[in-house]
């Protein structure tokens, strides 16, 4: 099988600053003022064509800056990640602009995702359909509810025609019935043999969706493998937290916090 | 020169994407305002009416500047004036306020500036047209001289462009710079020869203030519209300075552009 996405050693730091004036000092004199974070911490992953692979971890564990990465939204601090193929991110709120319309924000969002003239030209009938959002497609966006608003972000992005996807909590948009029909498209993108990279809390949707999944921990990759195998541990660890007072969770999750901060 | 050249090549590739974002960009500024597009032209043309009144009535008794009116010797002057100032602030911010706009997308980011200077470049076109308009009913008529205004709307954009291609950049790592700019502008808009003539400074003084790409730029328009000669050949050591001025300028600012666009998420 040929290999989509390599990730090999891949490290992210973050500087955190107290106040504006340990930001400065820093800018200055660099490594002054100022900690680092290890946002993630010397993960290596490699994906193959076709591979459906699930982030699972408690909040802030890593996964949105894992899945930045793969997107090309964030550049590694250290070790290489390698891309065979286009990358596509589906942010379903970002490039929407709330003065224009519907119909407008199609070709907004269209440009800024790249397409051509003729590619916005097909696919606006295909969003306008998808969307459900009836004659509200001529409204200015502002007047648009939250999940009327995720629906056409959602309608515009799954346009795109990438070999690599990654989907970071998108598909908890608008009601079961949009829910349901996002899930199918994801499943075509599946059968089309595309690589996703899938975010999610929701484990079902991880369960039924993915083929591999990889639990991140504090910013480390815990353990990577096929779905039951992961899973079924994740769901153990899971249900143990949940078990522990909230003293203990909170003792858990600084233990993690702390070795980020120290590991250079 | 790598960065100058692989930027010159998205900026071509990107044609569509910037004349189309741009339209859009005035679309969104005017939309709350029942008189929409008319504010581009207005609002300008309300503070001209006022300098005219301040610096050709009050301080000159409207006196002529070489045989032509000096409200039209201001007019001509100041609308590259009014397009340059709001292009270059509106630029420089343009990248860390619409980041996270195309954060998530593979959007050529050196297109922002171009496309926030773009809009301002269809308001200075209106502005100029109708500035045109009222010299043609006083007798200005167009001649073979206005050819020279493509180049110079051509290099004010340019000049727009390459200064915002280096300040954007510089404003995402230090949002202070957007505050130096905007001082840094007002000082050069009195010290350009947009609202008065420096011939009572000394000559070494008037020498000096030739360096100043505004100079060149607002003498340029009038000689295109009003004055009648070819300034570009007439005085071709300006010329050669401020094309060169310009190159630095890009090259600069395409290398500043490159070196930190991979960051610019660290610092927003």
């Amino acid at each position: 099988m040929k290999e989509a996405v390599v990730i090999k050693n891949v490290t992210k730091k973050y500087r955190m600053y107290r106040s504006k004036k340990e930001q400065i000092t820093d800018l200055l004199i660099p490594g002054k003022a100022g900690k680092n974070f290890n946002a993630i911490e010397d993960i290596s992953l490699t994906a193959y064509q076709g591979d459906v692979i699930g982030f699972v971890g408690i909040n802030g564990s890593g996964k949105s800056t894992l899945s930045n990465i793969i997107g090309g939204i964030v550049p590694p601090t250290t070790g290489e990640i390698e891309k065979n193929g286009e990358v596509h991110v589906i942010a379903i709120n970002a490039g929407l602009n709330n003065e224009l319309t519907g119909i407008e924000n199609i070709e907004f969002k269209g440009l800024l995702m790249g397409f051509s003239r003729e590619k916005i030209k097909e696919v606006t009938p295909e969003i306008i359909k998808f969307s459900e959002l009836g004659d509200f497609i001529y409204q200015p966006v502002k007047k648009y509810s939250s999940g009327m608003k995720s629906k056409l972000g959602f309608a515009i992005s799954v346009t795109a025609d990438p070999d690599i996807l990654v989907i970071d909590e998108a598909l908890s948009v608008g009601d079961q019935t949009f829910t349901n029909k996002s899930l199918d498209k994801m499943n075509e993108f599946k059968e089309e043999g595309k690589t996703i990279f899938f975010v999610s809390h929701n484990l079902g949707q991880v369960k039924s969706f993915c083929k591999k999944v990889a639990w991140i921990e504090g910013g480390r990759l815990k353990k990577f493998g096929p779905t039951e195998e992961v899973m079924s541990e994740y769901e153990d660890f899971i249900s143990h937290y949940k078990s522990l007072s909230k003293e203990k969770q909170e003792a858990f999750r600084n233990e993690l916090a702390e070795r980020r901060q120290k590991s250079e | 020169m790598n960065s100058l050249v692989k930027l010159l090549k998205e900026q071509y590739q990107s044609i569509y994407l910037i004349q189309r974002l741009a339209l859009f960009q005035l679309k969104i500024d005017n939309r709350n305002n029942y008189l929409g597009l008319v504010w581009e032209v207005m609002n300008p043309a309300i503070q001209m009416a006022m300098y005219w009144f301040v610096f050709g009535l009050g301080l000159r008794g409207n006196q002529d500047v070489d045989g032509v009116p000096f409200v039209f010797w201001m007019l001509a002057g100041i609308s590259m004036w009014f397009f340059m100032n709001q292009g270059i602030l509106d630029g420089t911010k343009s990248i860390h306020q619409k980041f996270n706009m195309v954060a998530k997308m593979n959007f050529p980011l050196s297109t922002l500036p171009s496309y926030v200077i773009t809009g301002k470049l269809y308001g200075h076109l209106a502005l100029l047209g109708i500035v045109m308009v009222a010299f043609w009913i006083s007798g200005y008529h167009p001649t073979i001289y206005y050819i020279q205004l493509i180049y110079f709307i051509g290099l004010s954009y340019s000049f727009a462009f390459a200064i915002t291609l280096l300040t954007s950049t510089l404003a995402v790592v230090v949002r202070d710079v957007q505050m130096i700019i905007q001082s840094l502008l007002r000082i050069m808009f009195f010290l350009s020869p947009i609202l008065w003539l420096p011939d009572r400074l000394p000559e070494t003084m008037q020498k000096f203030m030739k360096f100043n790409p505004f100079y060149y730029l607002s003498n340029g328009y009038r000689a295109a519209l009003l004055y009648n000669d070819w300034y570009i050949i007439d005085h071709w050591k300006m010329t050669l300075y401020n094309l060169g001025l310009l190159t630095f300028i890009l090259m600069l600012g395409a290398s500043a552009h490159y070196k930190f666009r991979d960051r610019f998420s660290d610092f927003i």
